[in-house]
């Protein structure tokens, strides 16, 4: 038919394979995207944010056009996330819907383009976080999978390894109280916050370690100090901006 | 036993999901939710209980949604999971408790019509699909059919060209008309290829509203007394509550000794009785 060929999901170079039956599309042809993705991932207190904002400020100063995107944050949805929070309204399936429909806005409307236009994309939390979060919650790991099938693959993705005990002291330094969802308090594991939120964080952290090779996530080591943590970072990235000259908004 | 187009969702039970699920589907302007006024409360007036529910409708993202598409800037992808956020939500705490509870739940709308828009805007069949196979599989699909020649003047006379019906997000620059014309026929066309695969019962929409619901309530009807337990079942209960309280009474009552008298004797009329009413109940909930 004539509209389902003119407009395609397929041109996303997609992060998981479809099963074979939908060929439409691997048929459909790859688009080129001239710019580069690099995302951040692990559990809270791990120090990504952290990292990921030192690589922004190098990026930019060596020139590169920089666009930087959190998770959950598309102006579209996150209200509709904050009301399902703060009302407790989210089950394990809206919950993962919900994400990825926020996912879909920052991407349709923000990362694809911009990752056309030649730009880099540094994404705080990815599709990962999904996989990890939401099968955790009791999710079936390949409908996680499905969801996503319309994400960019990104050019390195840093996971940064930490032990649950070393984040969970890094968060009791930082802030008061654990958040519901973040703790996992909706699935009942534990009334006491702290204790739900080790075992929930705990679920997340297998989830990640099985997806290290089979997305090949980079995996950076969390309790290094923070500057030979980001000169590991620098130093892959830097791989990978090799020949994307055409990137620099500066001489 | 009820069934899933696929795996389940977390927390999801199957058992006792004693109420019916009826969809209500078709195109806009197919004349879906003039008839659901009209089944509601007919349904009620013999005696059922009636959950009525549509798109759009859910307590998490039913507003969102509607904010989004205020601002017409809507993505596809987006778009179709926005809708089906809304859609689990309204699944997981309208439907399926109201079909626990024994409700009708009459539904403007399944996953039939969200597939067909987002397979339209170009969203790959199976991704769709894949969303979706947590959903129950309906009692019955009507699917109320009409063409593009009767839809158009149905749908614009009354209300006006309206810029998602005409599908402008898909077709930017065209006129409302022409954009109307290609995206109706396009969900038509994806319409009648779901119709085969998921065995709609198609009714023909372009008769007057009284004579579709007429041939809708008989179908429906159809349904209901489908449900009623055969008479022929009466005697096989007598005989299981009759087993029922033999076994009831062996446990509970001692042995007689050989004395003669019943002292228990009315205990083990009561116990007759529970063993009957849980058999009633048993088959009331099938």
């Amino acid at each position: 038919m004539e509209i389902n060929t003119s407009i395609q999901i397929g041109p996303f170079e997609i992060l998981y394979p479809f099963k074979p039956t939908a060929s439409s599309i691997h048929h459909c042809g790859k688009l080129s995207l001239p710019g580069r993705l690099f995302v951040v991932e692990g559990i809270d207190g791990s120090g990504k944010s952290t990292q990921l904002s030192l690589l922004h400020k190098w990026l930019e100063s060596k020139g590169y056009g920089v666009v930087f995107s959190e998770w959950n944050s598309s102006p579209l949805v996150k209200d509709t996330t904050k009301l399902g929070k703060k009302k407790k309204l989210l089950t394990p399936a809206t919950f993962s819907l919900i994400h990825a429909t926020d996912f879909a806005d920052r991407t349709e409307r923000s990362i694809l383009p911009l990752l056309k236009a030649g730009a880099i994309v540094l994404c705080d939390r990815y599709a990962y976080t999904a996989f990890a979060r939401d099968v955790a919650r009791g999710m079936d790991r390949e409908w996680v999978r499905d969801l996503y099938g319309f994400a960019v693959k990104p050019t390195a993705a840093f996971y940064f390894r930490v032990p649950l005990e070393t984040a969970i002291g890094r968060l009791v330094d930082a802030r008061d109280g654990f958040k519901y969802y973040e703790a996992g308090l909706d699935l009942g594991l534990s009334d006491d916050a702290e204790d739900s939120f080790r075992m929930f964080q705990g679920r997340i952290i297998e989830e990640y370690e099985k997806m290290i090779p089979e997305f090949g996530l980079t995996v950076i080591n969390a309790t290094l100090p923070v500057e030979a943590q980001q000169a590991q970072v620098r130093q892959i990235v830097q791989t990978h901006l090799e020949n994307a000259q055409s990137l620099r908004i500066r001489p | 036993m009820r069934q899933t187009y696929g795996k389940l969702l977390p927390g999801m039970r199957l058992s006792d999901l004693s109420g019916k699920l009826i969809v209500i589907e078709g195109t806009d302007g197919a004349g879906r939710t003039t008839q659901i006024d009209l089944l509601k409360p007919w349904l009620e007036e013999l005696g059922h209980a009636v959950l009525d529910t549509g798109m759009t409708r859910s307590r998490l993202a039913g507003e969102g949604i509607r904010r989004a598409k205020e601002g017409n800037n809507l993505g596809h992808v987006t778009q179709s999971l926005f809708y089906a956020t809304d859609f689990i939500d309204r699944f997981e705490n309208e439907i399926v408790p109201a079909l626990r509870a024994g409700f009708i739940v009459l539904t403007d709308r399944y996953i039939y019509s969200l597939m067909a828009r987002a397979i339209v805007r170009g969203m790959d069949p199976s991704w769709i699909r894949s969303i979706y196979r947590g959903a129950l599989k309906p009692d019955a699909v009507f699917y109320l059919r009409l063409g593009i020649e009767q839809l158009l003047p149905r749908v614009v006379f009354s209300r006006g060209f309206d810029y998602w019906e005409s599908g402008m997000d898909l077709y930017p620059g065209h006129d409302m008309y022409d954009s109307f014309c290609k995206y109706q026929a396009a969900l038509l066309a994806e319409f009648d290829r779901l119709r085969e695969e998921y065995n709609f019962e198609t009714v023909d929409a372009s008769a007057d509203a009284e004579s579709v619901c007429a041939q809708l309530k008989t179908r429906i009807l159809g349904i209901l007394e489908s449900d009623q337990p055969p008479a022929v079942v009466s005697k096989p209960d007598e005989e299981l509550i009759e087993a029922l309280t033999k076994r009831v009474v062996g446990k509970l009552i001692p042995k007689q000794n050989g004395r003669g008298d019943h002292p228990d004797g009315q205990m083990e009329a009561r116990i007759s009785l529970a063993a009957q009413s849980l058999v009633g109940n048993g088959r009331g909930a099938h």
